[in-house]
């Protein structure tokens, strides 16, 4: 070590000459090291493929020439890897991010539902960045407990092997892990370890939202039981599923979904989904505050479950709009909604998947939606690519054969 | 090789060393770079390929023969007779054979699959690299890339500091 030490000196000098004429030190270098031989451009267009974010991080330790080039990628993929639950105590009250929903019944069992998947989703981001805020704020008043922080980072990271518990690991928010990336120009994508809605076995559920100061519009598609035949057998409408006795091929719901609790459920789905949604859409304004050049915005999930995304122009209207909270709660207010949903009793998908008691709802803003049906008032399905190409085969099959069904439309208020 | 049918354009490709490949055009025009040279009208009898000497050419254009029937429209009357999938399972098989190359001409193909715009081949010659930076720790990245750490110990402590998210 003492020996390597006692080198680097030189090496150093060396390499702040190598700096001022890179090109020519770079093709002399070609013959012996054939990577280092690779031009700036080339590395980055790995990096770029590269995406995740540790893996970068890591890369910008291999030497000075990657630390240089790292933050200049074009893509990044953020995994979150691990939620942290809130503390119970300190979340809001449920009441406030309960949404009016006209249907008395559903609106109170989907109370206590949603605060638990909002708390969920909270705790699971924003607490390492709320952490991260009350060290920053500190740093001021009292600079005791900042080197206090730097003390206890760095002796747990000398000593990581032995002592530290496995408790002690700090967590990151993605701001922080991505602060070496403030120049990140087209896009990033965050993936959460697990869709925040908790689902029965075999019940399906997706969604895919686009957001700017809110809603812009979202698809949701669910099934009260996705399951896989043998390879293509025909499997006869299953008896089981109580919401499709009566298959007519009129596109109709059948009476029995209105007692059975069929539409309640679909209703809880539709409003858990744009809770999840819009929770998560306020927890990413502080990462596209620090990000001025960023082009797209995805939020996924590794259960594929739900899908955020924001594009350019919404990223700016984001910049110059500010996001409304949901009274105290951590996300986004919802605006006035129009929904459009469309059921069928039995969808069998290309690779044998097959889906009992599909349901797609389709939802805009209110004052949007009014615009739209003014605009294109001929347009037969009401919906447009938004929704046909909301999801990947095989589900963009189940879309497309729900959307030629009968539709039906709801309001719901903004909540 | 078969001989080629009449009718079929034929481009000639010079390496800077002196060798010269005749190939059809629409095995050329795998590459989106000889494409756009095609379509701009900037391709006489020749082009010259700088920087990706003769042995790296052709494989380069080995690559394109072989890819271009299921991307292409002129080639496409030999596959077919063969299903897509079965066809996309030899290709598969092929493509794996074809990386089966030492480092040095695996960075001198990704480097000629970026300059000539090749898309799958740039996929394909690049793979390795990435999953090797992706999985492997510091100093089998640097032995991987044989890059040398120029870092001072304590600058390289600091760092790993500003970075610990990425080794958790």
């Amino acid at each position: 070590m003492a020996a390597d030490a006692a080198a680097a000196g030189p090496r150093r000098w060396r390499c702040e000459e190598e700096e001022q004429q890179p090109h020519r030190l770079s093709a002399a270098a070609a013959a012996d090291d054939r990577f280092d031989g690779l031009p700036d451009p080339l590395l980055l267009l790995i990096f770029n493929r590269i995406g995740d974010v540790k893996a970068l991080g890591r890369c910008a330790l291999v030497s000075r020439r990657f630390r240089a080039l790292v933050p200049l990628v074009d893509s990044v993929l953020v995994r979150v890897d691990c939620v942290i639950p809130d503390d119970p105590a300190s979340s809001g009250s449920p009441s406030s991010s309960a949404p009016s929903f006209p249907t008395a019944t559903a609106s109170a069992r989907a109370r206590g539902v949603f605060s638990q998947i909002a708390r969920m989703l909270i705790g699971g981001i924003v607490k390492p960045i709320q952490a991260l805020g009350q060290i920053l704020s500190h740093a001021g008043s009292a600079s005791a407990s900042l080197s206090s922080f730097r003390r206890s980072a760095s002796s747990s990271l000398s000593s990581s092997s032995a002592s530290a518990p496995p408790g002690d690991v700090s967590h990151h928010s993605p701001s922080e892990v991505l602060r070496s990336f403030k120049e990140l120009r087209v896009s990033l994508r965050i993936e959460l370890p697990a869709g925040e809605l908790g689902m029965d076995d075999g019940v399906l559920l997706k969604w895919k939202a686009d957001f700017g100061s809110t809603l812009g519009s979202c698809v949701i598609l669910g099934a009260a039981s996705a399951s896989a035949t043998k390879d293509g057998t025909t499997a006869a409408p299953p008896p089981a599923a109580a919401d499709c006795a009566e298959s007519d091929d009129s596109g109709s719901i059948p009476e029995s979904f209105y007692t059975n609790g069929g539409l309640k459920l679909r209703v809880l789905w539709t409003i858990s989904s744009l809770i999840a949604a819009s929770a998560r859409h306020y927890l990413l304004q502080p990462i596209i505050a620090d990000h001025a050049l960023l082009e797209s915005l995805d939020l996924t999930d590794a259960d594929g479950q739900g899908v955020l995304t924001m594009d350019k122009w919404q990223l700016q209207e984001l910049r110059v709009r500010p996001v409304s909270a949901s009274g105290d709660s951590h996300r986004t207010l919802m605006p006035a909604l129009s929904m459009r949903l469309w059921y069928a009793p039995h969808i069998e998908l290309p690779g044998g998947t097959v889906l009992n008691g599909a349901t797609l709802v389709a939802i805009k803003p209110s004052e949007e939606a009014m615009m739209d049906a003014v605009g294109n008032a001929t347009a037969g399905s009401a919906g447009g690519s938004w929704v046909s190409d909301a999801f990947e085969e095989p589900y963009r099959t189940a879309v497309g054969v729900l959307l030629k069904r009968r539709m039906y439309s709801l309001e719901m208020n903004s909540f | 090789m078969a001989t080629r049918e009449a009718g079929k354009k034929m481009i000639m490709l010079k390496s800077p060393d002196g060798m010269e490949f005749e190939v059809e055009e629409a095995v050329a025009m795998e590459s989106q770079t000889i494409r756009k040279m095609i379509e701009d009208d900037c391709a006489d009898t020749a082009i010259l390929i700088p920087n990706i000497n003769s042995k790296i050419l052709s494989r380069v254009i080995e690559y394109c023969n072989k890819h271009v029937p299921t991307t292409g429209a002129t080639g496409a009357a030999a596959s077919d007779t063969v299903a897509p999938a079965a066809l996309a399972e030899d290709l598969k098989i092929w493509d794996a054979e074809f990386i089966k190359v030492n480092r040095a001409t695996r960075f001198d193909l990704i480097q000629a699959a970026s300059y000539l715009n090749i898309k799958g081949l740039l996929d394909l010659t690049s793979q390795t690299t990435i999953d090797t930076i992706s999985d492997n720790s510091l100093e089998e990245i640097r032995s991987f890339l044989s890059t040398k750490n120029d870092y001072l110990p304590e600058e390289e402590q600091t760092i790993r500091r500003e970075n610990q998210w990425a080794f958790q």
